[in-house]
């Protein structure tokens, strides 16, 4: 599989504040992987150096020629205020390939109906933004991301504040998107104990330190423990990993103090 | 009553160009919440005006102090760039800068009107004076809307992505820095050039009370700029209207229009929800 983002040696930060440095790993085609993390740790700075928003400070990030990325924002980034219907908001994610000042035609709209359909809510393209539900509003941002027929499917917290049932639906969905259409599929958040049992590798953002691996290599007690600085169980309930910290856990030392 | 108005037509036609660039403006002013953004580049286009008027009065830089538009350009497009590249950095919150801008600007437009030896009473430079308005006045004024009108409907995609969704539209490529700095620009021009005529009071209300009112009475971009438009016509045309006959101070006619004009909005969209 060719690599599609390959960071080598890469510190990463903003101005003289360093954030992350010596980063060196490769997101290959048909990877799933999920980016782990506490919030400030680091994981947005990554994503969007791998996004292409954010130059390293040394190293290098290198992109595959022609790559495209289908970015989910979290959604309280987006504005509902907006007077827009679900299908306007998915056509944006075609806006570039549009071109400067030209505005959206027929063949647009078509393909902003079948990404629709293609998460499950064609039904909902003429509703209003703000009227849609959690789960509803990510599926929308998920159709916009796919409209823009991209390798890569960079998600950013996609279930920040959904109940049990949405998470489960929208990360379901990712995880179809991976299997049935081969995408790439690049998933962050704060929730160690969801990403796991969805994805395929682990990126784990903690305390500075940055590691990667398959979700066996990453989800052992020595692992966690060492990143997060505290024991913590890694217990097995019908095939669900889940991570638990040990309630007498006290905090250990960082690995180099 | 009639006559009255046509009296002042020019005054009128004056309005209307003033009313139709800020309410398309004001769209995307009260819907990216900078509604005090406005508010401040008003003030600092006011204290522009009243530095060259004091400046006039001490004969000094009468190049460019017998043009108060040249000052109040320089202040409100100072305000711009200020803004546009996100107004704030450190600890101070955006708002306290829109706020501290917008208090010193006013302040200062006052102490040096009040020292100017024009005699410009400080009311007419709070309301402006739109009956003063001249044929040629409304000339300028269409020759700086109708190319801020004519950006906005080109680029309306790209303005509504960077205002929607900044982040994402960073991932395709957009230079957000550039659209929101020519969004600011559009907005400051009109500014910098409305408040000669029109003054702060006027300005500020034609930037948020038709917005306010496009977004209560429809559900679409595109119902909202309808709306936001009609209203901000059908408001100076009354008010107007209602001013010239009765002796009404024309700008607070305007507004107070306006302002009934958001209230009819706020009920049918009240009653829709019923």
């Amino acid at each position: 599989m060719a690599n599609l983002v390959s960071f080598d040696h890469a510190t990463l930060g903003y101005g003289r504040r360093v954030i992350l440095s010596d980063l060196t790993f490769t997101i290959p085609e048909g990877d799933f992987l999920g980016m782990v993390g506490p919030n400030g740790a680091g994981k947005t700075t990554i994503l969007r150096a791998i996004l292409r928003t954010l130059i390293p400070l040394s190293g290098s990030v290198t992109h595959a020629p022609g790559i495209r990325f289908g970015y989910v924002p979290q959604r309280d980034q987006v504005d509902y205020n907006f007077p827009l219907n679900v299908i306007d908001v998915v056509m944006m994610g075609r806006y570039d390939r549009i071109g400067l000042g030209r505005r959206p035609g027929a063949v647009d709209r078509k393909l902003a109906c079948a990404s629709l359909d293609h998460v499950g809510i064609l039904d909902l393209a003429d509703q209003p933004l703000s009227a849609l539900s959690g789960g509803q509003k990510q599926r929308t941002l998920i159709a916009r991301a796919l409209v823009g027929q991209p390798n890569v499917l960079v998600l950013d917290e996609p279930t920040n504040g959904m109940d049990l049932v949405s998470t489960t639906q929208i990360l379901g969905l990712v995880r179809e998107l991976h299997e049935r259409d081969q995408l790439t599929v690049l998933m962050v958040s704060h929730a160690l104990n969801e990403v796991a049992n969805y994805v395929e590798r682990i990126a784990l953002v903690v305390n500075g330190g940055f590691r990667i691996g398959t979700v066996d290599e990453i989800m052992s007690e020595s692992v966690l423990s060492e990143m997060y600085r505290i024991p913590v169980d890694v217990d097995n309930i019908n095939g669900h990993r889940v991570v638990v910290a040990r309630r007498d856990g006290q905090t250990l030392p960082a690995p180099n103090a | 009553m009639l006559d009255a108005v046509l009296l002042f037509r020019e005054a009128l036609y004056g309005a209307l160009v003033i009313g139709l660039a800020c309410s398309v403006l004001g769209v995307y002013v009260v819907l990216r919440r900078i509604v005090f953004v406005g508010a401040a580049l008003a003030e600092l286009s006011s204290a522009g005006i009243a530095l060259a008027l004091w400046l006039a009065g001490r004969g000094w830089m009468l190049g460019i102090a017998t043009h108060p538009i040249a000052l109040a350009l320089i202040l409100t497009i100072a305000g711009v760039l200020f803004f546009g590249a996100g107004g704030s950095r450190g600890r101070i919150p955006p708002d306290a800068t829109i706020g501290v801008t917008y208090a010193v600007a006013a302040a200062i437009g006052i102490i040096l009107i009040s020292k100017a030896k024009t005699g410009e009473a400080h009311d007419i430079f709070l309301q402006g004076n739109i009956l003063g308005i001249t044929r040629g006045d409304t000339l300028v004024l269409l020759a700086v809307a109708v190319p801020v009108l004519l950006i906005h409907a080109v680029f309306y995609k790209e303005f509504l992505f960077i205002s929607f969704d900044r982040e994402t539209a960073r991932t395709l490529g957009y230079r957000i820095n550039f659209w929101n700095l020519l969004l600011y620009l559009t907005l400051g021009l009109v500014i910098a050039f409305a408040m000669q005529f029109a003054g702060v009071m006027l300005v500020f209300n034609f930037l948020v009370l038709p917005a306010v009112t496009g977004l209560l009475l429809s559900r679409s971009m595109a119902g909202t700029f309808f709306w936001s438009i009609l209203s901000a016509l059908v408001a100076a045309v009354i008010g107007f209207s209602l001013s010239v006959p009765f002796d009404l101070p024309s700008g607070p006619a305007i507004i107070a229009v306006s302002g009934v004009l958001a209230l009819l909005a706020f009920l049918v969209r009240l009653a829709q929800r019923r």
